[in-house]
């Protein structure tokens, strides 16, 4: 696991004075440091992008570090937003819904949930993954009350959005990496 | 020959229109903006004056002249928002500026502040976090999470002016006690600049497809209700969406003033227009949000859905 902290990024590369995640430009800088972070370590990581300390995020903000991130390297990596306030949660869904993208963010009194637009089968199904720790596909299956065929799609669509993965044949929250 | 731009004894958004057509499109002539009268004048009134001898000095324009009420209230009013700070720049003053102890500007939210790049906004982000607390939540009765909220649509609205205005502009926010107006207290926020407005922003993008029908009102309308951006980037054009998103959850109503048409969202408390064409034409854009203290009813609703 990468931590990586949004704050110390905005500290050590425009101001120590700043505490906010506002405005496109700096939005710009701030992810460009976190893909030279994410550079440094290997794809099958997962990246912790840390949010605890920083205080207003706007949507500009939100869209250049999370949306971008997302966009460039969200199936390739996994990433978990955490110390996610529900200001900063606002932000977040709304430009990932804007693009058609979720992700997994953890809020600040350790609740992990799925942000952007999911269907329903997948959130029950991220649920349960969640709630469980680890869960076999009949586990999934059995618990939830849709079709086989349309429980499968979506695990397989978690999957690709690397919002879970499978290892040794079960579904594994990205907390478990 | 001296032209005189009158202030309208009460400025606010109401009146912008008339101080606009008193404005005009300066030629030649030297300007004196007569203020002497002038018994009130809200955040949103003093920025377009700034705004104006902006323009005027960014067109080589001989120095306008400006008279100071003569009410020390009102004088003193202008001066603890920081007014005067500013307009010495642009205006050549006539009448007394009254001089400002820093804690007589503690009943100022944020007084005016220029924006001119991407520091400023933070700055502003910063201290409207540091002293908005206690009003949102006390005063206006807003949730404690409305507070960054309220910080990410002032972002929002400032960094407008960096990214596609071309040119500076102020911002400043103050509470006041509607009382007769609305029976409520309310926190105004005042963003302008003299840049290139919403219809030139758009022109490449728009323009072409609604052919005759192009214009500002158009353009506001596609920048506030349809979230179109000029940049071709699909994460663009969000900003104006989310402070109209905040504002509706707290009952508060948004104007956009630019070129010569004005976009208003307006809540259950307000007659405003929807929008208004053919105003006489002012430089740049100028945005006003108002967001009124939550009544009792209201907020159970809010607690209820």
């Amino acid at each position: 696991m990468k931590l990586i902290d949004l704050k110390g990024i905005l500290n050590r590369t425009l101001s120590p004075r700043y505490a906010d995640l506002v405005t496109r430009s700096t939005g710009r800088v701030v992810r460009s440091r976190v893909e030279e972070e994410l550079e440094k370590i290997d794809p099958t990581q997962l990246a912790v992008i840390d949010f605890g300390q920083v205080n207003c995020l706007d949507f500009s903000c939100a869209d250049e570090i999370v949306a971008k991130l997302l966009l460039s390297h969200g199936t390739v990596r996994y990433f978990l937003l955490r110390g996610v306030s529900s200001a900063h949660m606002e932000a977040i869904h709304t430009v990932l819904e804007r693009h058609g993208l979720a992700t997994v963010a953890e809020n600040r009194t350790g609740e992990v949930q799925l942000l952007g637009p999911i269907n329903e089968i997948a959130r029950q199904a991220f649920g349960m993954v969640m709630k469980k720790g680890s869960a076999r596909e009949q586990d999934v299956l059995d618990s939830l009350d849709y079709s086989p065929d349309s429980v499968r799609e979506a695990l397989d669509e978690l999957c690709s959005r690397h919002l879970i993965f499978l290892a040794a044949a079960s579904y594994q929250p990205l907390t478990s990496i | 020959m001296t032209r005189v731009v009158e202030i309208p004894s009460s400025f606010d958004d109401q009146s912008f229109d008339l101080f606009a057509r008193n404005f005009g499109e300066p030629g030649d002539e030297r300007l004196l903006f007569d203020a002497h009268a002038a018994n009130w004048a809200t955040p949103y009134g003093l920025i377009g004056i700034l705004i104006a001898g902006q323009v005027l000095r960014n067109a080589g324009a001989e120095k306008p002249l400006f008279t100071i009420p003569t009410d020390r209230r009102v004088s003193g009013y202008w001066s603890r928002l920081g007014f005067f700070d500013f307009a010495e720049e642009f205006f050549e003053l006539h009448g007394t500026v009254p001089k400002v102890r820093a804690k007589q500007k503690q009943d100022v939210l944020l007084e005016i502040t220029p924006i001119r790049e991407v520091d400023d906004v933070h700055e502003v982000v910063r201290k409207i976090q540091e002293r908005a607390v206690a009003i949102l939540t006390h005063e206006l009765k807003l949730d404690s999470t409305s507070t960054m909220g309220f910080a990410m649509a002032l972002s929002e609205a400032c960094q407008n002016i960096v990214e596609h205005s071309g040119t500076s502009g102020w911002v400043s926010v103050q509470s006041y006690n509607w009382k007769q107006r609305l029976g409520r207290k309310i926190v105004l926020i005042a963003v302008s600049d003299s840049g290139m407005g919403f219809r030139e922003s758009l022109e490449t993008s728009l323009a072409r497809h609604h052919g005759d029908r192009w214009g500002d009102g158009l353009a506001l309308e596609a920048a506030l209700m349809q979230a179109v951006s000029r940049f071709r980037d699909p994460g663009r054009g969000q900003g104006l969406q989310g402070i109209r998103r905040y504002l509706s959850r707290w009952d508060g109503k948004m104007s956009v003033r630019s070129g010569t048409s004005r976009l208003t969202i307006s809540p259950d408390w307000d007659s405003d227009s929807a929008r208004l064409d053919n105003l006489a034409k002012f430089p740049g854009s100028q945005i006003q949000m108002i967001i009124p203290e939550q009544l009792e009813t209201s907020e159970e609703g809010k607690k209820g859905e």
